[in-house]
């Protein structure tokens, strides 16, 4: 992967002579071993698909959590180290909170990722308030909220770094899924069609065969706010996909 | 030695604790009144400031600006008002740096009642009342306890005289009591003949208020400013 590796991988904030930090880049290299992940905005609302992995018939497909929601109108998506992503989604859920309390409003999409942004690069050597975490997190997250802006859609990864997309994937199969997000976008996209193409994309990179049980869908509409999929409606979906 | 009860007797010095108080808080007087309509807000206060029967001053500003559609008035305690105000102006600087948009009228009313409640046990001795616009543009008036309580009205007086306009107020502007209450929206012109007549009145029962009010009017055109003198004894 990189030919110059030194010994400039081992402590978490140390520089290389090029100025690169590896163990962040290690992290982010972790996402692309998680589970596809796939976010698109359109102006009637955000819609998140993720792939599950279902590794044994034994396991209960429903535990696995990888849509959340945040608040009311903030969902969050995650791929990568699922133990790390509870870390953060609490953060981000403090943050939501915490506005709440402190200003009697809804917080914007931006300022919940910079809260969690900011617990992101937290990581090295601990400072006053206590031990803090020794490496970066493994985990890259899709925002989908909505707020005074309109729907909006924020990618972070565990560089801290977020932006704002129209539609973004991360996880193993991110890289096809881009480039065919990219072929379908259009600004005047409906949000059902937005569903669809979200999980014909998700069915395309997906290594098992995409069913209501692999697969979890959430919208974000002014209507509804946060809503996750039933599977009777994941089934509709996926009958309708060619 | 001589002994008076259990306690050894020593004649030049007392050997029991003998409490001592500091009083950290001082009442300087003065009186914010508050009036709402559809698309626009009055705010008043008086401007003497005073310590028992001595004014320290004729002109003072009791009308504290947060943003562009939003006015806070504060009495009581003057050095605690200096104090508030100051950590809620950089508050609202700080919002606006980490949010990228100016705090609303109802942002900065819920947050003045956390800011007030989190020295629950050792209170900013201040009654605020807190004036703007919201996001529809309508006026809108919060009054404040010292410890945060925080309620929503369309008028409001506070500070020393607030006792005693408030039923004033209840009567002109809220219709209360009355045979035949108006069934028109609150204009600018009355709100603000209103704010002037019960200022006089105050001015004639209350020593702490007097000598000049300072007038805010806020609109979604921006805010005016006028003075109104009163008595001055």
């Amino acid at each position: 992967m990189f030919l110059t590796r030194s010994e400039y991988d081992r402590g978490v904030n140390t520089f290389s002579p090029e100025g690169r930090l590896f163990q962040v880049e290690y992290a982010i290299e972790a996402i692309k071993l998680g589970s596809t992940a796939i976010g698109i905005c359109t102006s009637e609302g955000v819609v998140l698909a993720v792939e599950k992995r279902i590794t044994s018939p034994l396991m209960e497909p429903t535990t696995i959590e990888k849509i959340v929601e945040v608040d009311k109108h903030i969902g969050c998506a995650v791929s990568g180290l699922m133990a790390d992503s509870r870390t953060m989604i609490d953060r981000a859920r403090v943050e939501c909170q915490n506005h709440w309390f402190v200003y009697n409003e809804n917080i914007t999409i931006e300022s919940c990722a910079q809260g969690v942004s900011n617990l992101a690069i937290q990581f090295g050597d601990s400072d006053d308030d206590g031990a803090a975490m020794s490496r970066p997190f493994g985990v890259a997250i899709l925002f989908a909220g909505i707020d005074e802006k309109g729907p909006q859609l924020y990618h972070m990864d565990p560089s801290g770094t977020f932006v704002q997309f129209d539609a973004k994937a991360i996880g193993s199969g991110s890289e096809g899924a881009q480039q065919s997000l990219q072929e379908v976008y259009h600004r005047s996209m409906t949000l059902e069609e937005a569903t669809t193409a979200a999980l014909t994309i998700l069915k395309q990179v997906m290594e098992e065969k995409l069913n209501s049980s692999n697969v979890e869908v959430m919208t974000m509409t002014p209507k509804d706010m946060f809503h996750m999929f039933t599977k009777e409606q994941v089934e509709e979906v996926i009958t309708k996909l060619s | 030695m001589m002994q008076t009860g259990i306690r050894p007797y020593y004649p030049d010095y007392s050997t029991v604790p003998v409490e001592r108080q500091i009083n950290p808080y001082a009442d300087n007087g003065g009186s914010v009144v508050a009036i709402a309509g559809k698309d626009f807000v009055v705010i008043g206060a008086d401007t003497r400031l005073s310590s028992g029967f001595s004014i320290y001053t004729r002109n003072q500003n009791k009308l504290f600006p947060l943003s562009e559609t939003t006015v806070l008035g504060c009495s009581g305690c003057w050095c605690d008002t200096l104090t508030l105000t100051r950590i809620l102006k950089s508050r609202m600087q700080m919002y606006h740096q980490e949010h990228n948009k100016n705090m609303s009228t109802t942002a900065a009313a819920q947050m003045l009642s956390t800011m007030l409640y989190y020295k629950r046990f050792f209170p900013y001795y201040i009654s605020n009342i807190l004036v703007g616009l919201d996001n529809e543009g309508k006026g809108c008036v919060y009054s404040y306890d010292p410890v945060g309580h925080c309620e929503k009205a369309t008028y409001r007086a506070g500070g020393s005289a607030g006792a005693l306009l408030q039923p004033l107020l209840d009567n002109q502007i809220g219709q209360k009591n009355l045979q035949k209450p108006s069934q028109e929206d609150l204009t600018q012109e009355k709100a603000l003949s209103t704010l002037k007549d019960v200022f006089i009145s105050a001015a004639e029962r209350d020593i702490y208020t007097g000598d000049s009010v300072l007038i805010k009017i806020i609109t979604k055109d921006g805010t005016k400013e006028e003075t109104f003198d009163l008595r001055r004894d």
